[in-house]
């Protein structure tokens, strides 16, 4: 071959950020405006730091002032009563200071977390009143960043940004105040070299920033090489490719460690720069004090040794100032995907009159039912049924044809487009969707588990269930034995997605979940396709009791379940094409008789 | 047991010394290093006692009866000369010297630093955990969560870094400046600094017990965060089953516990939080005042110069301010370095769980007959999944696997490959019992579909050749059309080059158990291990499939889980299996000849029980 060799290797391509969103995001005061809004509920502690704010402004450039004073003043003079009396006050006010500082930071801390309380909460609810498409169209891990990491960056916004710039700007004037009070000559030289700092940091802070985003790049794909060696192991040992993976790792995380050097690189010439500027001052405040001390009438030592103490205090803000903005404008677009998520209003709402769901029957109807999930697609086309209560409903057809479509509208979790659903002759729009999910279970191919104990995951379908219930519930399924062969039976403790349970096992929680809560109408899509052929025998003969009574609709595609049901829906590319018993419609010899020879013919 | 999941609980002591060892290896550097930063902390003295002297230097000018200090006396008689302006510009052009001497120092030390801890001490580190983490076997991985594995080989692995540069260099850089700025302070007036380091220890202490104190409530916080990002993720990943089980409510107030359960502790917190710097500034500015009034009277006595006297003693106590505060940091690294390094040694210590013997040989040619002979077998100790195994596999054969959920299906065919190694009993292939063969050897004479295959973020055919990533596309190519995955790749936007994985296109479950038997394929495998790979697709596309494996299992020893008539038809034998025991062995006619758990699980699918 005379290209490069192809490269199978285990690369992991640069992973993007969870949206092309820009990270960050310049501040406005319409958004700065709504962020302060959130403290509304916290007016006083908000109130209060801005006047602690203003506080720590005067009190730092005069806790200089004052060293200063004492040394050039009482101090030079030799008068140790005086000292001894200024020094008095030093300590008097060093005390109103710290006093001040611990109320800043304390108000400011508890500001934030309560923000950051209300904000998950109101999240949260928000989030749970979507319909299910708005969870389909986004990625779970953008919305686990939403809520964690964004929120958390605009606390830091409120609780840091927002009150160390007021302290450190208010700081900068008094400093610069006093000493343009004090001695204006000196002050414009000090003056001078404020624009350098300001470019040095304009300069280095967008490198840096530059870099370090290469860098969490790199970061990021050491995690997913990582995160894919640890999920594919059992693929990478059954290979035996971990030598391999071991060279490509290490190429990976030597190329991190040199974005990290990069990075340094300018850290390590920014902040020893910025040092250079402040001592250079120092050594502009002996040249000029010398030039003035021998010039007529020039300053005293004492103008000197008061600009020593106060220069800092106009020069640390410049910098930290710097940082603070750099970190509000992260603030500001984790505020603005943030709100991005709570101002969508869901899709569609239970109608305000909604009811809530009378004591089911079962009786349910559709009545020319359409569905789109997006505009012009229209996947179910004006689909009539009538299931009385108690019958088994089986919905026959290929991928795609609707029958989980006409399951999830009959759930209320989709609103047709046009027609109507209804149970016990009720519309489904003037009923609120979580009363009649209340009376409803749910079985589907695969199901999800919550961490916890299987117990905790079953009662999840009757959150009050005593452990006898629960064991009630597997024994009714007959399968009972399968979860006391469980290392701790009904109390095993599942992390992760259900992992330490079987795919039949999981099956066999599910089942339990969705039955415990005595369903008026059980919904089975799918439910036993994953569940060998043993245990699935054994779960059979238990359905036909536990069905009796209930209205079920069931997706399935073994022969025997579609066999005995009371009515057959044949879906084929969204429309109804027929419906009736097995053998009404085998004699018929349309799409149910082609598709009951193809399953025949499968074995199964 | 080989490998634990709880955490072992090794002595502090016993990690400490493991770390300063770690450390010791690292000795030159670290001594570099520290070289660099006296020169810097004595440049930083240097630059203040200029000014100080600078300060001095001015006072002489304006009033030339003041008394002159030591070094002032000495700069201005030396080198300065006694014309005030000019020593004053050439004090100033001294202090920028020595301030540019400092910052290319100070560049030099940050490089230097870098490379050594994130070029060297961390990619070393990680790179050992690494290669450890790929020899542990699936005990390990199953009993940890993949999240905290990870943490363990990006976070952990920094623990050995922190340590050198949080404590270690941290403290002997504390120690070095309070050395240098007091030596300064003692040489210019001992009793001053004695008074003015007095509340020193009281600040250190305060730190020490600050960070122990508020370190384990950080801990508890992360531990309650850890909560509050579990429920969610539940809740969004699970929202159909929230929803589906008119959850929402309780989802909500769950939520709403957790994050208050969060807020409420760190309230707890934030009084002692809020007075750490308070505390520690306040007790810099009150030295400041031991230096004003006892400093003030040893100046009106005319035994301390104003500028290297005061004023360098006043900026040098707010030096001093800054490392106090780093004091909290360096506890607070101690801790974190301990944790994680106890994580990361737990990991080095582990013994893979299966691992080739020393005098493993390779017997050159396989021909795939595989032997259990008395095999008993456990995940977890007095949980039995298999006991007392024993049958014959001869090479070519067709074997199917049946029994119930739990029944220890995958569990058989994971001893094959020495995913685990039997309890007791043994497995062999071509006689040769497996722990004597070559582990990377075995591993590549066994292929295997599983019920649900992990695929990399990579291309089509990247992914076919993972194990053998330098095969030819021709090869590829070829594994692939026996899998039946030829087909649907060509259609795919890049062809072999489409890559999977979040960015990449998504493939149907039928298409990637497809591209797992064309993997499984590429090695040409003598055994072949089907574990069930139709359970998590459509049913409809399960013919595709089938059509595959049949393919696959020509020529080879196969091991099929399976619960699909057709399937159990065509194998040589069947094996049941009901509660980890061999229960019934036969051909499909045979079993069902007999009455036993075999005929009784498949009647259910040829008549129809009834209800779904």
């Amino acid at each position: 071959m005379s290209q490069p060799r192809p490269s199978h290797e285990l690369t992991v391509r640069r992973q993007r950020p969870e949206d092309d969103e820009p990270d960050r995001v310049p501040l406005t005061w319409a958004l700065v405006r709504r962020m302060i809004g959130l403290t509304d509920g916290y007016r006083a502690w908000r109130n209060w730091l801005f006047v602690l704010c203003a506080g720590r402004a005067i009190q730092l450039p005069v806790l200089a002032w004052m060293l200063a004073h004492i040394i050039r003043g009482p101090l030079a003079a030799q008068d140790v009563r005086g000292t001894l009396a200024w020094t008095a006050a030093f300590v008097a006010t060093v005390i109103l200071t710290e006093t001040t500082l611990y109320w800043r930071i304390r108000l400011a801390h508890q500001l934030g977390e309560c923000v950051l309380r209300d904000l998950r909460n109101r999240m949260m609810g928000h989030l749970l009143s979507h319909p299910l498409a708005f969870f389909h169209a986004r990625k779970h891990g953008s919305l686990i960043s939403r809520m964690i990491g964004d929120i958390e960056q605009m606390r830091n916004g409120l609780q840091n940004n927002l009150f160390i710039t007021l302290v450190q700007g208010g700081q900068m004037i008094g400093a610069a105040l006093a000493m343009l009070l004090i001695q204006p000559r000196l002050f414009l030289v000090l003056l001078a070299m404020a624009p350098v700092m300001w470019a040095i940091n304009r300069h280095f802070r967008g490198r840096i920033l530059d870099a370090s985003r290469t860098q969490q790049e790199s970061f990021s794909r050491v995690t997913a090489a990582l995160a894919e060696t640890v999920q594919g192991i059992r693929v990478t040992q059954g290979f035996a490719r971990e030598e391999t993976n071991a060279g490509i790792f290490s190429r990976l995380i030597y190329a991190l460690a040199d974005n990290i050097v990069r990075t340094s690189r300018l850290v390590a010439l920014f902040l020893p720069l910025l040092e250079l500027n402040a001592q250079a001052f120092l050594a502009a405040l002996i040249a000029v004090g010398g030039w003035m001390a021998v010039s007529a009438g020039g300053t005293g030592v004492g103008d000197l040794v008061t600009f020593f103490f106060l220069a800092n205090l106009f020069f640390n803000p410049i910098t930290l100032i710097g940082t603070q903005l750099s970190e509000a404008t992260l603030s500001m677009a984790s505020a603005e995907r943030y709100f991005r998520i709570v101002d969508t209003a869901p899709a569609w709402a239970d109608a305000p009159g909604a009811r809530p769901c009378p004591e089911l029957r079962g009786a349910v109807a559709f009545e020319q039912v359409s569905f789109a999930y997006e505009e012009g697609r229209t996947v179910l086309h004006e689909v009539s049924f009538r299931a009385e209560p108690g019958q088994v409903i089986a919905l026959v057809g290929h991928t795609g044809s609707g029958k989980s479509t006409v399951v999830s509208l009959l759930s209320k979790f989709h609103l047709p487009v046009s027609g109507r659903v209804t149970v016990d002759g009720v519309d489904l729009a003037d009923i609120r969707q979580q009363s009649l999910r209340a009376q409803m279970g749910f079985v589907f191919q695969s199901n999800f588990l919550f961490s916890g104990t299987v117990a905790d995951n079953v009662r999840q379908g009757k959150p009050d269930a005593t452990d006898a219930e629960v064991t009630a519930a597997f024994a009714a399924l007959d399968c009972l034995d399968l979860i006391e062969s469980l290392p701790e039976g009904i109390h095993t403790v599942l992390s992760e997605r259900g992992r330490g349970l079987s795919i039949g096992q999981q099956q066999l929680v599910a089942f339990a979940r969705a039955l415990i809560g005595d369903p008026r109408i059980l919904v089975l899509d799918e439910a036993t396709s994953a569940v060998d052929t043993l245990t699935e025998a054994r779960l059979q003969v238990a359905l036909t009791r536990l069905l009796r009574g209930r209205t079920s609709f069931v997706v399935a595609h073994r022969l025997s379940t579609i066999r005995n049901a009371d009515q057959i829906l044949v879906l084929d590319h969204g429309r109804l094409v027929e419906s009736g018993r097995h053998a009404e419609l085998l004699a018929k010899g349309g799409t149910y008789a082609r598709l009951d020879a193809e399953f025949s013919r499968r074995g199964a | 047991m080989p490998e634990l999941a709880a955490p072992r609980q090794e002595d502090t002591g016993r990690i400490v010394r493991r770390l300063a060892g770690i450390a010791w290896e690292y000795r030159a550097d670290c001594l570099s290093l520290l070289g660099l930063q006296l020169l810097l902390t004595g440049l930083t003295v240097a630059i203040l006692a200029l000014t100080g002297a600078g300060i001095d230097v001015v006072r002489h000018a304006v009033e030339p009866a003041a008394p002159v200090s030591g070094l002032t006396g000495w700069l201005l008689g030396n080198a300065l000369g006694d014309e005030p302006l000019g020593a004053c510009l050439r004090l100033a052009a001294l202090i920028l010297l020595v301030a540019i001497v400092r910052a290319a120092l100070s560049y030099a030390y940050t490089i230097r630093s870098v490379r050594f801890l994130h070029g060297r001490v961390v990619v070393g580190m990680r790179a050992r955990v690494y290669t450890k983490l790929q020899q542990l076997s699936f005990r390990f991985f199953d009993a940890n969560a993949s999240g905290s594995i990870i943490n363990r080989v990006t976070a952990d692995a920094h623990s050995i870094r922190l340590f050198i540069e949080g404590v270690v260099l941290q403290v002997a850089i504390i120690s070095l400046t309070l050395a240098v700025c007091a030596t300064y302070m003692f040489l210019t007036d001992w009793r001053l600094t004695l008074a003015c380091l007095s509340l020193l220890p009281l600040q250190v202490w305060y730190a020490i017990r600050f960070s122990s104190r508020v370190r384990p409530a950080y801990e508890e916080n992360r531990r309650l965060m850890d909560d509050l990002v579990l429920g969610f993720s539940e809740s969004i990943q699970g929202v159909q089953t929230v929803k589906g089980l008119a959850a929402e409510e309780r989802a909500k107030a769950d939520f709403a516990r957790r994050n208050e359960a969060v807020r409420g502790q760190k309230q707890r917190v934030i009084g002692e939080v809020a007075l750490f710097w308070p505390v520690v500034d306040g007790l810099s500015q009150l030295s400041l005042c031991i230096l004003l009034g006892y400093g003030g009277w040893l100046f009106a006595q005319g035994q301390l110069a104003l500028g290297t006297g005061l004023v360098t003693f006043a900026a040098l106590l707010q030096q001093f301010a800054g490392q106090v505060a780093t004091v909290a940091t360096v506890v607070d690294n101690a801790q974190v370095a301990l944790t994680g390094a106890r994580r990361i040694f737990e990991i080095l210590d582990t013994e893979p769980g299966v691992a080739s013997r020393p005098e493993a040989r390779s017997p050159g040619r396989f021909l795939g007959k595989v032997a259990f002979e008395g095999v008993s077998f456990e995940y977890r100790e007095n949980n039995s999944v298999l006991r007392d195994i024993s049958f014959t596999a001869n090479p070519g054969e067709r074997i199917a696997i049946a029994g119930a959920t739990g029944s220890g299906k995958s569990a058989l065919l994971s001893l094959i490959p020495r995913f685990y190694d039997p309890r007791s009993g043994r497995v062999t292939l071509d006689g040769h019992d497996l722990r004597d063969l070559p582990l990377a050897e075995l591993r590549r004479q066994v292929g295997f579909v599983f019920q649900d295959n992990f695929l990399f973020s990579n291309t089509v055919a990247a992914n076919i050749a993972f194990g053998h990533p330098d095969a030819d596309r021709a090869r590829i190519e070829r594994a692939a059309r026996i899998a039946g995955a030829d087909g649907f790749i060509r259609e795919l936007p890049e062809g072999y080059d489409s890559l999977l994985g979040e960015s990449g296109v998504n493939l149907s479950g039928g298409q990637r158990q497809r591209l797992a038997i064309a993997r499984a394929l590429l090695l040409e495998p003598t055994v072949l291990l089907l574990d069930d790979p139709t359970s998590a697709i459509d049913p409809e596309t399960e013919r595709e499939i089938l059509e595959a494996m049949e393919a696959a299992m020509e020529g080879r020893t196969t091991f099929i889980v399976a619960h699909r008539l057709a399937t159990l038809r065509s194998a040589d034998r069947i094996l049941v299996l009901e509660r980890g025991r061999l229960a019934q062995v036969g051909t499909h006619d045979e079993l069902m000849a007999q009455d036993g758990p075999y005929r009784r699980g498949i009647l259910v699918q040829t008549e129809g029980a009834g209800a779904p």
